[in-house]
């Protein structure tokens, strides 16, 4: 007990005798750990934002889209597809969206010529479509019965657009949609599920009707299933809605391609988990080095040391404890330089910090491997120094 | 057969009982004794040789044989090449002869293993070199520790004890100075305070003045003759005449053999 203490004593003593090259091999495990820990908490991290995104949209939604006969203009879905889907017994709620095409929409007088050239798409929605997508409105209101009943020439701008046309939120905005003027009551808030709905502009069924002239089938629907039924939701919609002909529609769940998107950062983590392995040895193979020539460089001490009395196998073990402790500060202070910078990139990115802490002891365990494996030369060097040789007697 | 028969056994008269001794027996120890001085050699050199080289056979030692009692105070002279650093080397057993027997107080160091020999290097041989050779980076009171470690002591009667080893040699206003910040004769004491604080049973002094003016050689010089003592043997490698005359016995050597062993009577 006492020998050890001894023994950890001389090790920390010696090491700490010479700090500025103590510090120099600190920096290989330093390097290597908070690489390390830092790959994978940023990489984590950043898929950390994408799960939290992903709980909050739901993982249920299914967005139905008329699949249309090839180089059909605008495909569409039977008229009552809304009620259908409604009556199957895992669906929870479901909208429908009428795309309507060759809309110039003006922000202002006199942009025409822009708009023309890149229209917005202008989308008639039932009124229940923020619920369904569980999306808030960023300002004002969503579409209703009453603008319905009442004609008013009402639409709501997708997120994108809003930023797009200078909208401030609460603003009077009247805008036209083919000459017809519609005063903006809402912005709806962006949709992660389906970003082409941040991109348009809504109104109501029946300003595409008779306003705008569309004929009200529906384009896609959006549709929420039960937890744990949106596969087979999804694959049973196309026969619940047009009996007889499934090719003319098609399903998707855009929470799974979100969900591949978090997994795409795989590759990302593997590679920085590799440069963090590099350092590493290129760190040990320092410590080796230093070590080695400190073993030169301390010969007389080494040869003072067995003449009082210290046995080969207390030298071979002080100064491969010297190396250990350097796998250990090195490991220690490169995970805490791990994880800070990992909060302070999540901090700036606005991620939701996320770090494998289960796995930091082993990225500090592999830290002090290859510094035991550094070590183990240098020490058994100074174990076979001759004392009568480097005490220069005579 | 007469009444009175003196040889009648029942006339005879019954011997008194003798007491009996009490329980337990109270044992008389006889008092331990110490060692008789001079009774067995502390170190003993029988028909040493160290060969150096593998091709050519390089003599540095050739049948030597020499003993070393307790309380000696001896000098081993000689030029250089004589054989004098190779006999510092096996005396201090910090190598093993090529052939022949060391042996010290008895036990044949060839038979021991390193960390059986290590320890009975620290434990019986006190070095002082010529250059010193403290340990740069710990204090003077951290380099007389050294030769206290790993012996099982408790850090505080460990720094206890260097620190009364220094106390002897007047440095315990300097326990806490490294050894550059020491001067030669000081660094010197330092170490023959490295060499006293394990109480060894010789001291073994390589060129102890080699380094040093003739004020601090003089005062090192006084040191050494005032660590005689009856159990210990003070001995000192040396070319310089004038240090080696301070010994009461001295060896002198030549090509690896001893030439002259002379005592003088104090």
């Amino acid at each position: 007990m006492n020998q050890t203490r001894d023994l950890l004593n001389v090790a920390w003593t010696g090491l700490m005798a010479r700090k500025v090259r103590t510090l120099l091999i600190l920096l290989g495990p330093i390097i290597g750990v908070a690489a390390m820990v830092g790959a994978v908490g940023l990489t984590e991290s950043a898929k950390g934002a994408l799960q939290v995104q992903l709980a909050q949209l739901g993982t249920n939604l299914i967005i139905v889209q008329a699949g249309g006969t090839f180089g059909s203009q605008n495909p569409t879905l039977p008229g009552d597809s809304v009620q259908r889907a409604r009556h199957m017994s895992t669906v929870t709620g479901a909208a429908a969206t009428t795309n309507i095409s060759g809309v110039v929409s003006l922000p202002v007088q006199g942009a025409s010529d822009y708009y023309e050239a890149f229209p917005v798409p202008v989308r008639a929605a039932d009124d229940n479509l923020p619920s369904v997508l569980q999306v808030p409105l960023l300002d004002g209101r969503w579409l209703n019965r009453a603008d319905a009943r009442l004609h008013l020439h009402s639409v709501v701008l997708g997120n994108g657009i809003a930023k797009q046309y200078g909208y401030l939120p609460g603003e009077m905005r009247t805008i036209a949609l083919n000459h017809t003027n519609f005063g903006v009551v809402g912005v709806l808030g962006p949709v992660a599920l389906d970003p082409t709905l941040d991109n348009a502009v809504f109104t109501t069924q029946w300003a595409a009707k008779h306003l705008l002239g569309t004929g009200g089938q529906p384009n896609e629907l959006y549709v929420r299933a039960d937890t744990g039924t949106t596969q087979a939701t999804a694959n049973a919609i196309p026969t619940a809605i047009n009996l007889g002909g499934t090719d003319q529609v098609s399903t998707q769940v855009p929470s799974d391609v979100l969900a591949a998107q978090a997994q795409a950062n795989k590759t990302l983590q593997k590679v920085a988990l590799f440069a963090g392995l590099l350092v590493l040895t290129v760190g040990g193979l320092g410590i080796a080095n230093v070590m080695s020539i400190s073993v030169i460089q301390r010969s007389a001490e080494i040869g003072i040391r067995r003449a009082v009395g210290h046995s080969r196998s207390k030298i071979a073990a002080q100064f491969l404890l010297e190396s250990l402790f350097v796998g250990v500060l090195g490991g220690a202070l490169g995970a805490v330089i791990g994880i800070a910078v990992v909060y302070l990139v999540s901090s700036v990115e606005h991620w939701v910090v996320e770090i494998g802490y289960a796995q930091i002891p082993l990225w500090m365990g592999l830290a002090l491997i290859v510094s035991a494996i550094a070590g183990l030369y240098p020490s058994i060097k100074a174990a076979r120094l001759e004392p009568l040789e480097t005490l220069r007697l005579g | 057969m007469r009444p009175d028969d003196p040889t009648d056994p029942f006339l005879t008269p019954v011997p008194p009982v003798p007491p009996v001794p009490p329980f337990p027996p109270t044992l008389t120890v006889p008092p331990v004794l110490p060692v008789p001085p001079l009774q067995q050699p502390l170190l003993e050199l029988e028909d040493v040789s160290r060969v150096y080289g593998q091709e050519v056979e390089i003599y540095a030692l050739d049948r030597v044989s020499l003993k070393i009692m307790p309380g000696e105070f001896m000098s081993i002279v000689g030029p250089s090449g004589s054989g004098k650093s190779t006999m510092l080397g096996l005396l201090g057993v910090l190598d093993l002869p090529t052939s022949g027997t060391v042996r010290i107080a008895g036990q044949d160091v060839s038979a021991l293993d390193d960390p059986d020999r290590s320890r009975l290097r620290g434990d019986s041989i006190g070095f002082v070199f010529q250059q010193f050779h403290l340990v740069p980076h710990l204090s003077a009171l951290g380099n007389v520790e050294t030769a206290l470690l790993y012996r099982g002591l408790r850090p505080r009667d460990r720094r206890q004890r260097a620190y009364d080893a220094l106390d002897r040699l007047g440095l315990a206003q300097r326990a806490d100075h490294r050894p550059v910040q020491l001067s030669g004769g000081e660094q010197q004491r330092v170490a023959l305070a490295r060499a006293i604080v394990t109480e060894p049973l010789m001291i073994l002094a390589d060129e102890p003045t080699g380094a040093l003016d003739s004020a601090n050689a003089a005062h090192v010089l006084e040191i050494f003759a005032g660590l005689e003592s009856p159990e210990r043997a003070v001995v000192m490698v040396t070319h310089d005449a004038v240090v080696a005359g301070t010994a009461r016995r001295q060896v002198s050597m030549r090509d690896g053999r001893i030439v002259a062993d002379e005592s003088r009577v104090a």
